[in-house]
């Protein structure tokens, strides 16, 4: 066979499977439409849509971050569960520096100035933490060998208590006022699109990295020499080795791209949510993001698309509670995981993490 | 290799104590065990705290609290004070009431008291059965106290300022977990804006976590969406949250527990007071009998009649409320008081 004919089957197969994907994801959609009209009786109008998509997106941001972290990383053979740790440190020490440095910037220049300055050097040093805590992760794992699952819950369990003392200590309470949190940016033209403008284009910058992010990573992954080696040393690693590839470089330089981006997740929780700090604040959503990595089988957009099912989810689940509260309360709370089980198992099929995953490579 | 496993349990190790507490000596000696929420959580868990605090140091005991991370904590933190031999440990909150009782059977010789939570003869309880008539004196639970309040009060007095200060006539809460003392704020919240204004339109979400400001924050920005403009935050920093989403879309807001004013100064400027439950009083009044020897194992109730529970000041909104929306709140507050307005809570 020529060996273009095969090409063409190969990208017409994988065009297919992507439009069979989307519909997939289309169908779920429609069928959470309808379910949610028999449960609040079309009292959800035009606003109501697109407040509960737009918040969709925003919920998402975080969990997406800590999906994309896990795709770099076990993408490249490291499991990473110490996301959860790295985005809850990252979430202080963006919140203390956010506070401390809009007081001291606020002495040489004017407030908003210092407070948009401030803001985006805690985003900086808030992932250059996380950025820490990958290391710790990626010594322990890929230069000790430790199993990496034992090293990330080690990560997880310090992140608690080292946030929990520095709060006690320095956060919890005679604080002085902060510069608050990223105004949104309106993209001009843009958000004046009905519907998907208020959606899409009227966000926090966190979101708009998130969604560029996505791009990028799946450009990274899939099209450049960087991509294919971190497949490579993901998959089989003896055999990159064998060809050249330097296993352990390549897997610390994603398990640390991997700690800025879950940082990125973490910044999300005290520099775009909320203007406040408080012990154990990030939920488990590092965990819902490695979720979101399986759902996507690894693949920047299909966990995109995980983060924004479970997104969904929750702003369904206040959508619901606000014209149901006769409803206990639990039921429309299951709402997010029920979705995730639904499309879990309606759209797809199984899911297989790159062959070496979670496995510490020994040169020979 | 061996090496840097005993160095990542060393650091374990060390996270873990970052995160306890310790201390000792042979005077009375209190435990306060807090909620998940943690003793920063410029609310209840605080307060109960500063309660302990005041009696122990103006009583000369020693004090310490144990915060847990979650719930399969409750028991343990007990356990630990219990062997070292305090003699009083207060458990804060509803979610801890199980491993009070559990615990309180086991340690017969401590005191307990449990805030937020009362028992009563139930069937296949772990408390206390439906053989017993009632289960402090003789279900066993002789050594607990249960401290309460009728938040429900508070919450009406909060409702009928939140109604009467509502332009759009649409108030709304961002409530914590569906347990009792924050449905019992939430029915009255409600029943309050109705009875200052019977058109008024109520909205309530609750979200199943009390430490998620950002749920709390978006869950106020939807029923924002839905025209409220008067948010009462009743979730601990979950709560907390939807003040934060009043404060950004400039709207008013209402604390909870605590003078939020005092405790909360990013969202000082909008809050119109706070529906306050006086902890810290019921604790030290708590340990008050403890000292002079009259504590007594059964329920306690703070209500607005004896000062337990009540509004805080207006503090900087105090010119912006009408002079007639504060009549109608002293009106609903006498009421309540002398039983002719009932806040419409059912248990």
């Amino acid at each position: 066979m020529d060996t273009s004919i095969r090409k063409d089957r190969l990208l017409s197969q994988k065009w297919l499977r992507t439009l069979i994907n989307l519909g997939g994801v289309l169908l779920a959609l429609v069928i959470a439409w309808e379910l949610l009209n028999l449960v609040i009786g079309r009292q959800c109008d035009g606003k109501c849509i697109t407040d509960t998509l737009s918040q969709m997106l925003r919920v998402a941001t975080p969990i997406a971050f800590a999906a994309f972290c896990g795709v770099v990383c076990e993408r490249a053979g490291v499991v990473d569960i110490g996301i959860e740790g790295k985005m809850l440190t990252a979430a202080m020490v963006a919140y203390a520096v956010n506070l401390f440095s809009y007081q001291w910037l606020q002495s040489m220049m004017e407030a908003s100035a210092a407070g948009t300055l401030s803001r985006w050097l805690a985003l900086l040093v808030g992932i250059l933490a996380a950025l820490l805590l990958a290391l710790l992760h990626a010594v322990s794992s890929i230069r000790f060998k430790i199993d990496q699952i034992i090293s990330g819950t080690v990560i997880n369990i310090l992140a608690l208590g080292v946030t929990g003392y520095f709060y006690r200590q320095f956060l919890a309470e005679n604080l002085p006022a902060g510069p608050g949190t990223f105004p949104k940016i309106v993209i001009p033209f843009l958000a004046d699109i009905p519907v998907l403008g208020p959606i899409l284009f009227r966000q926090q910058p966190l979101t708009y990295i998130m969604i560029l992010l996505a791009f990028l990573l799946h450009y990274v992954l899939f099209y450049t020499p960087w991509g294919l080696r971190t497949r490579a040393v993901g998959e089989h690693p003896r055999a990159a080795d064998t060809l050249g590839i330097d296993v352990l470089k390549m897997r610390y330089t994603n398990v640390l791209i991997g700690g800025l981006i879950a940082g990125l997740g973490g910044v999300w929780f005290t520099l775009e949510a909320v203007d406040v700090f408080n012990p154990m604040m990030t939920n488990g959503l590092g965990f819902i993001g490695l979720a979101a990595m399986i759902f996507g089988k690894w693949m920047p957009f299909g966990a995109l698309i995980g983060a924004l099912i479970f997104g969904l989810g929750n702003s369904l689940t206040t959508t619901v509670s606000i014209y149901r509260p006769d409803l206990p309360s639990q039921i429309p709370q299951m709402l997010p995981y029920l979705l995730t089980i639904a499309v879990l198992t309606g759209v797809v099929g199984r899911a297989a993490p790159p062959a070496a995953d979670g496995q510490a490579y020994e040169k020979q | 290799m061996k090496k840097v496993n005993l160095l990542l349990v060393l650091v374990m190790i060390a996270a873990l104590a970052l995160s306890a507490c310790g201390g000792g000596s042979s005077k009375l000696k209190i435990g306060l065990v807090t909620d998940v929420g943690g003793v920063n959580d410029k609310s209840f868990n605080q307060s109960a705290w500063a309660g302990v605090e005041k009696a122990a140091k103006e009583f000369g005991w020693d004090a310490q609290y144990i915060e847990s991370k979650q719930p399969t904590d409750y028991e343990k933190n007990i356990d630990q004070f219990a062997t070292e031999n305090y003699d009083v440990i207060v458990t804060v909150g509803f979610m801890m009431g199980d491993a009070t009782a559990a615990k309180a059977k086991q340690y017969p010789k401590i005191k307990f008291a449990i805030i937020d939570n009362a028992y009563f003869p139930t069937k296949d309880s772990k408390a206390c059965d439906d053989t017993a008539k009632d289960c402090y004196a003789d279900g066993g639970l002789k050594n607990v106290t249960s401290l309460m309040f009728q938040e429900d009060q508070v919450g009406f007095l909060a409702g009928v300022l939140a109604g009467g200060m509502s332009k759009t006539g649409t108030i709304c809460s961002v409530a914590g977990m569906e347990i009792p003392p924050v449905v019992r704020f939430v029915v009255g919240y409600q029943n309050g804006a109705k009875w200052i204004k019977p058109e008024t339109n109520t909205l309530n979400v609750y979200v199943p976590s009390f430490i998620d400001p950002a749920k709390g924050k978006e869950t106020g920005v939807s029923m924002i969406g839905q025209g409220c403009d008067v948010i009462f935050g009743v979730g601990g920093n979950t709560g907390n949250g939807g003040l934060l989403a009043a404060k950004e879309a400039g709207l008013m807001g209402i604390g909870v527990d605590v003078d939020q004013y005092l405790t909360y100064a990013e969202v000082k400027d909008i809050l119109l007071t706070s529906a306050a439950k006086n902890v810290d009083v019921a604790v030290y009044e708590y340990l008050k009998t403890v000292k002079s020897g009259a504590v007594k194992a059964g329920i306690n109730t703070a209500n607005v009649q004896n000062g337990g529970v009540g509004l805080a000041p207006y503090h900087d909104m105090d010119s912006k409320i009408p002079a007639e929306v504060k009549t109608k709140v002293d009106e609903a507050l006498k009421g309540l008081k002398d039983g002719s307005i009932k806040t419409g809570y059912q248990p």
